[in-house]
């Protein structure tokens, strides 16, 4: 059944948008930084994981968790070293989005000094055999990792809703100015929320690593996939980022029905365009909140 | 030897120079924020390069890329009018992606990946400008040709209006200036000039492929609008000049090619990064980007 395989297809790569898009959007909508560096900081904790595990040979489990931990404190240095001192001479949300973008191309060059053009790849898992689910196929890992971005949206949503991090995140979402004079450091804040954010892009960097080959210019892309999904949810909304990652991995697999399989990307691209273009209000509607 | 490599930089500085002098029409001038440069100069560059191709003397392809990036440019002004700022800059960005996915994929017209070679070098009146020289005295007129007309719309009471614009959307609206005609107008003009950019980019390499047109090349660019500060004509001559010059040493320390590429790039980045957090307003900068 052509339908049940790209069905399975959909679920897998929405799963790993949504794994994209979830960090994003949580840097996002607390800080309203548009941190396209976010995709460069997946791309080189993979390329962290290769060169722990699969040059220096380390224990896997291990080299797993030091590369969440390197996600986590790469992403707190991006904050730290560029955003943060645009934000204390006020610079303008497109400079900040500039900066980003900058700050992508820097890793993603970097990474292409350090390791070269030609795709690596991690190898932990040896090709495993497909299960078969209504005559299609699914790998064990591609289920795993369906069910770890089900996990992570189900942690994200009690973290947001339930500890006391979350809570002053969701506060300096809401307002700004309010939280402070509440006595929420604001600073503090923004600084947790690239270190969180960054966590799960280490996660996602891990997964991704395991399904796919890694190439330096990784980031870009799933970082455009990534977007496309939280563009689509609402920018600066999690579980509607992680539900448009879904939405869209369903319009590109069931879209190369119709189109020649080279527009799959493309179509990712169009949609974002779309929506940029004629549905601003639901992107802008956050925006007038946190300017109130 | 060393006079080749001389001119090939002078036509590189040129060619940067034109598409810098155009995104500081809408960028600079009217502050709009576009990031969809590079899909415009792409435009150029394929639809002078598939003319090229087929027969069309220089001057009509020429014309025609300058033409159709400025259709692109008008017609992607229309929705994004409505967008302000930052959403702009991210719908023009994702037209970037959407040009470089349709001449990556469209194969019958682009040959996709494999690019489109061969070329010829323009001739005019039956002048040719196959050689280096002659094409870098062409480049060198367009380019000031450009550098002039562009400079006498920015001091046009149009261009006051645009300045106006970028200052205050709002007061110029109130004063009854047609906001939204005069930014499509300022986008389309901006596409135009990035357009023949593009243009004499692929008549220059006579090759031309979707790797050219990625986010990798909007750097430079902006790197060079910012550094020489918004809406200064002045300041982006100096600029074009040092970002291209600047990473040449790395080919005489011996660095490998694959290596230098990278190199560049963060060269530019770096930058880039630290003139937006040190120098916003560039050096020769009238106001701030946002």
């Amino acid at each position: 059944m052509i339908a049940m395989q790209l069905l399975i297809n959909s679920l897998i790569a929405g799963a790993i948008y949504a794994l994209v898009a979830s960090g994003f959007s949580l840097i996002y909508s607390t800080t309203k930084i548009i941190h396209f560096a976010h995709g460069a900081i997946i791309a080189i904790s993979a390329y962290f994981l290769y060169f722990l595990y699969s040059i220096l040979g380390l224990n896997f489990g291990f080299a797993v968790i030091l590369t969440i931990i390197f996600s986590a404190i790469a992403g707190y240095f991006s904050d730290f070293l560029i955003y943060k001192p645009l934000r204390k001479r006020k610079a303008s949300s497109i400079m900040l989005l500039i900066a980003s973008v900058a700050l992508l191309i820097l890793i993603e060059s970097i990474i292409l000094i350090l390791f070269g053009a030609d795709v690596k790849t991690i190898g932990f898992i040896k090709i495993a055999k497909g299960i078969e689910i209504f005559s299609a196929i699914i790998t064990p890992l591609q289920i795993f990792i369906i069910v770890s971005s089900i996990a992570l949206l189900l942690f994200l949503f009690i973290f947001m809703k339930k500890t006391k991090i979350g809570k002053a995140m969701r506060a300096v979402a809401d307002n700004k100015e309010i939280a402070e004079v509440v006595g929420i450091s604001s600073e503090k804040i923004f600084a947790y929320a690239f270190i969180i954010g960054s966590f799960i892009a280490g996660i996602a960097s891990i997964l991704v690593g395991l399904e796919q080959n890694i190439e330096p210019m990784m980031g870009t892309n799933l970082m455009i996939k990534g977007f496309t999904g939280a563009i689509i949810g609402g920018i600066g909304n999690v579980p509607g980022a992680i539900l448009g990652s879904f939405l869209l991995g369903f319009a590109e697999n069931f879209g190369i029905w119709f189109l020649p399989s080279g527009y799959k990307d493309a179509i990712a691209f169009i949609i974002l365009l779309i929506f940029l273009l004629f549905k601003p209000e639901e992107i802008l509607g956050i925006k007038k909140e946190s300017k109130k | 030897m060393i006079e080749a490599y001389l001119m090939h930089l002078a036509i590189l500085i040129f060619i940067y120079l034109l598409l810098a002098i155009s995104l500081q029409i809408s960028m600079g001038f009217t502050g709009l924020f576009n990031l969809g440069h590079i899909a415009f100069y792409c435009i150029g560059a394929y639809v002078s390069a598939l003319l090229a191709l087929n027969g069309f003397p220089f001057w009509l392809s020429f014309i025609s890329a300058g033409i159709s990036a400025l259709v692109f440019g008008f017609f992607i002004a229309l929705p994004t009018n409505k967008l302000k700022d930052d959403y702009l800059a991210l719908a023009t960005l994702a037209f970037t992606f959407v040009i470089y996915a349709i001449a990556l994929n469209w194969t019958s017209l682009t040959r996709g990946p494999l690019g489109l070679p061969g070329i010829p070098r323009p001739s005019l009146f039956g002048i040719s400008f196959s050689s280096n020289l002659s094409f870098l005295f062409l480049t060198a007129f367009v380019t000031l040709a450009s550098l002039f007309i562009i400079k006498r719309i920015v001091d046009s009471p149009f261009g006051k209006v645009l300045e106006a614009i970028r200052d205050d959307e709002t007061a110029a609206r109130v004063l009854g200036k047609n906001v939204f005609k005069m930014k499509s107008y300022a986008l389309a003009i901006s596409a135009f000039f990035a357009g023949i950019a593009g243009s004499l980019y692929a008549y220059y390499i006579t090759f031309i492929d979707p790797s050219s047109f990625t986010l990798l090349q909007l750097i430079p660019v902006l790197t060079i609008v910012i550094i020489g500060g918004l809406a200064s004509l002045k300041g982006t001559i100096i600029a074009t000049i040092l970002i291209v010059l600047l990473p040449e040493p790395l080919r005489f320390i011996g660095f490998p090619s694959s290596i230098v590429g990278p190199m560049r790039q963060i060269i530019y980045a770096l930058i880039l990064l630290l003139i937006l957090i040190y120098k916003p307003k560039g050096f020769y900068g009238k106001v701030e980007l946002g």
